[in-house]
C-alpha cells in the first residue's frame, strides 16, 4: 500500500486512481507471468487526458509489464492480467488485441526503440500508419516531418544505421503515424547522450502542449520525467509505493534521495540505504 | 554449341520450376522466420488438385489454373491455421519439426487421396515443341521461364512498394513491434503461408506439364531447397535466380559430365558458395549496429 512509506505525504489512496475523468486507467491491476511470478501486485494508476504522467522505478520494477498489459501484448511472453482491469474512455480494454488498441488510439514507443531495422525511414512510418487509410497516413506522415524535420532529410535510408537519437526520433514519430489519443513512452531517454534526451523532451512537451496528446512516460530517469510531467507514480518491486503531482514528488525526501541523487542532509552511508530498502520492503 | 544452347534452355526451364518453389521457401521464411520443409509436397498436393481438375471438371487451361491457384491459397490458409498457427511462440526447432512431420502426412495423402501410379496432365498445351534457330523448344519450357520472370518482377514490386509487403518484412524482422503498431502477425502470416503456397504450386504443375505426375514429385523441393540457400533464405527474388543457376549447373554436368554428376552438381555448388557467401548470394547480413 501506498501510505507505508517511512517518510512523510504519500496519498492514503491515490486520488486520481479513481477520478472519472481519467483516459487511461488501470484499476487494481495483477499480472502475473508464467502462471508463477507476480510482476504487478495490486497497481491502481490514472492518466488524466491532457497530462504527462510518470511512472519511475528501477529496473525490474514492473513499469514495462504495465505497458505491455496496455498495449495488449502480455499474452507473447506468457503474462496475464489476473485482476483488475485496464480502463481506456472508461471501456474495458485489457482483453482486446494489439490492432484493435492501436486503432482505439493507445500506442507506445517500446524500450530500446525497436526500429525495423532492415526498412527505410519511410517504410517504418508507413508500418506506423498500418491501421490507417492511404490518405490519413500520408497527413500524419507530414506533420511527423514538421516535428522531425531530420527523418524528412533521411527518409530514403535504412533505419538500422541511423544514431540512436535518430532511431528515438523514428520510433517516436512511428508511434505519432498511429494517430494516438495516448501515447506511452518507454525510456525514451535510454543511452542517448543529454542534449539529445532534451530535445526528445522538448517533443514530448510539444506533444502535450500543442497537440494535446496525453502522454504516460516511462522512466529510470526520474530528474527528467519530473520536470516535465504533471503527475508521477513511483513503482516498486510491482507495486506503487510512492504518487503525487511532480512538484510534490520532487519535494519529497525519499524521492530526492533515491530517484533525484540529491541529498538534503549532505552525503549519507550506504548502510542507512539498506536499512532504507530493507524498512520499507518490510513495512509494505 | 546447338547441343550446349539445348542443355541451358532445358537447364532454365526446369530452373525455373525449381526457382518457383524456392520462392515459397523464402517468401515463408522471410515474414515468419521458417524453413517449411513441407514445401515439396504441398507443391505436389497442388499440382495433382489441378490434374484432377482437368480430368474431372474442365481440361480448359483457364479453369485448371483458377481451379489450382483456388485449391493452393486454400491448402496454404488451411496448414497456417490449423498446423503452423497453435505453434506460433514456441521455439523455431520444434516448429521446424513439425514441418516435417507434415510433410510426410501429406506425402502420404497422395497414396490415400489418388494413387501411386504415374499421370499426365494435359491441358491441350505446352508440349507444342516452337523452332527458334533451328532448336527445338516445348512451349511449356518457354511459358515456365516467362511465368518465372513475372512473378519475380511482380513479387520485387510487391514487397518493395505495396504496405502488406512492407509489412511482412517488417512482423519478420520484429513481430512485436509489429504487433505494437496494430500490425495483425497472425494475418500476415497467413497471407505469406497462401501465397507460398500458390508461387510453389504454380512451379508444380509446370512441372507436371512438362513431365509427369507421380508421388515421387515431393522430392522437388529437395532440389529447390538448395536453389534458396543458394540465393539466400530470405531473398525471395535471390531464390528465384537460384533455381535458375541450380537448374543450368545440373543440366550442363548432366549433359557434358554424365548423368551421376547430375543430381550431384547443385549440392557441390552450394557448397562452394556457402563457404565463400554464407548468406547465400543474394541474402542480407543482419544489420549490425543496432
Amino acid at each position: 500500500m501506498p501510505a507505508t512509506i517511512p517518510h512523510p505525504t504519500p496519498s492514503a489512496a491515490p486520488l486520481a486512481a479513481t477520478a472519472p475523468d481519467a483516459l487511461l486507467e488501470f484499476r487494481n491491476i495483477r499480472i502475473v507471468y508464467d502462471n508463477a511470478i507476480e510482476a504487478i501486485r495490486d497497481v491502481s494508476i490514472a492518466v488524466p487526458e491532457g497530462s504527462i504522467v510518470a511512472l519511475l522505478g528501477s529496473n525490474g520494477a514492473g513499469k514495462s509489464t504495465l505497458l505491455k498489459a496496455m498495449s495488449g501484448i502480455l499474452y507473447t511472453e506468457e503474462g496475464v492480467v489476473e485482476n483488475g482491469s485496464i480502463r481506456f474512455r472508461n471501456d474495458e480494454v485489457h482483453r482486446l488485441a494489439p490492432d484493435e488498441l492501436v486503432r482505439r488510439g493507445i500506442v507506445q514507443v517500446p524500450e530500446g526503440r525497436r526500429v525495423f531495422a532492415a526498412l527505410t525511414i519511410d517504410e517504418n512510418l508507413q508500418m506506423g500508419g498500418y491501421t490507417r487509410t492511404g490518405a490519413e497516413a500520408r497527413e500524419r506522415r507530414d506533420k511527423v516531418f514538421t516535428l522531425f524535420p531530420r527523418l524528412h532529410e533521411r527518409r530514403d535510408q535504412i533505419a538500422g544505421y541511423m544514431s540512436g537519437g535518430e532511431q528515438q526520433m523514428l520510433a517516436i514519430g512511428r508511434a505519432l503515424m498511429t494517430d494516438p489519443v495516448l501515447l506511452a513512452l518507454d525510456e525514451p531517454s535510454l543511452g542517448l547522450a543529454p542534449l539529445i534526451i532534451d530535445r526528445i523532451y522538448e517533443v514530448i512537451v510539444r506533444l502535450r502542449d500543442e497537440l494535446k496528446m496525453t502522454v504516460l512516460l516511462v522512466e529510470q530517469n526520474a530528474q527528467r520525467a519530473l520536470d516535465i510531467a504533471d503527475y508521477g507514480y513511483i513503482l516498486e518491486t510491482g507495486r506503487v509505493v510512492l504518487d503525487g503531482t511532480a512538484k510534490k514528488l520532487k519535494a519529497n525526501e525519499d524521492v530526492q534521495e533515491f530517484y533525484l541523487g540529491v541529498s538534503s542532509a549532505g552525503r549519507k552511508s550506504l548502510r542507512e540505504v539498506k536499512h532504507y530498502k530493507r524498512r520499507k520492503r518490510w513495512l509494505s | 554449341m546447338q547441343y550446349l544452347i539445348q542443355l541451358l534452355i532445358s537447364g532454365l526451364a526446369i530452373g525455373a520450376i525449381y526457382g518457383l518453389i524456392a520462392m515459397g521457401f523464402a517468401v515463408i521464411y522471410k515474414s515468419t522466420g521458417l524453413v517449411n520443409f513441407a514445401q515439396g509436397e504441398m507443391t505436389m498436393i497442388t499440382a495433382y488438385i489441378a490434374w484432377t481438375i482437368s480430368t474431372t471438371v474442365s481440361g480448359n487451361v483457364f479453369v485448371v489454373a483458377v481451379g489450382a491457384i483456388l485449391a493452393a491459397v486454400l491448402l496454404g490458409l488451411v496448414i497456417e491455421r490449423l498446423v503452423m498457427r497453435p505453434m506460433l511462440g514456441e521455439p523455431v526447432f520444434a516448429t521446424v519439426m513439425v514441418t516435417i512431420g507434415l510433410a510426410v502426412i501429406l506425402r502420404s495423402a497422395i497414396n490415400f487421396i489418388w494413387d501411386a501410379y504415374p499421370h499426365g496432365l494435359d491441358v491441350g498445351m505446352g508440349r507444342g515443341i516452337v523452332h527458334l534457330g533451328g532448336i527445338g523448344v516445348r512451349t511449356g519450357q518457354i511459358a515456365v521461364i516467362a511465368t518465372l520472370l513475372f512473378l519475380l518482377a511482380a513479387i520485387w514490386a510487391f514487397f518493395r512498394y505495396s504496405k502488406v509487403g512492407v509489412a511482412m518484412r517488417a512482423v519478420a524482422a520484429d513481430d512485436r513491434t509489429a504487433l505494437l503498431m496494430g500490425i495483425s502477425a497472425t494475418r500476415v502470416h497467413a497471407l505469406a503461408w497462401a501465397a507460398s503456397s500458390v508461387i510453389a504450386g504454380i512451379g508444380g504443375v509446370f512441372f507436371a506439364l512438362s513431365y509427369d505426375l507421380s508421388p515421387a514429385m515431393f522430392q522437388l523441393g529437395l532440389k529447390a531447397f538448395p536453389a534458396t540457400i543458394l540465393g539466400g533464405l530470405d531473398a525471395v527474388l535471390g531464390s528465384g535466380l537460384g533455381g535458375l543457376l541450380i537448374g543450368i549447373t545440373e543440366n550442363l554436368a548432366g549433359g557434358y559430365l554424365g548423368s551421376g554428376m547430375k543430381e550431384v552438381a547443385g549440392f557441390a555448388m552450394i557448397i562452394v558458395v556457402l563457404m565463400v557467401r554464407p548468406f547465400g548470394i543474394f541474402g542480407e547480413r543482419d544489420i549490425e549496429r543496432v
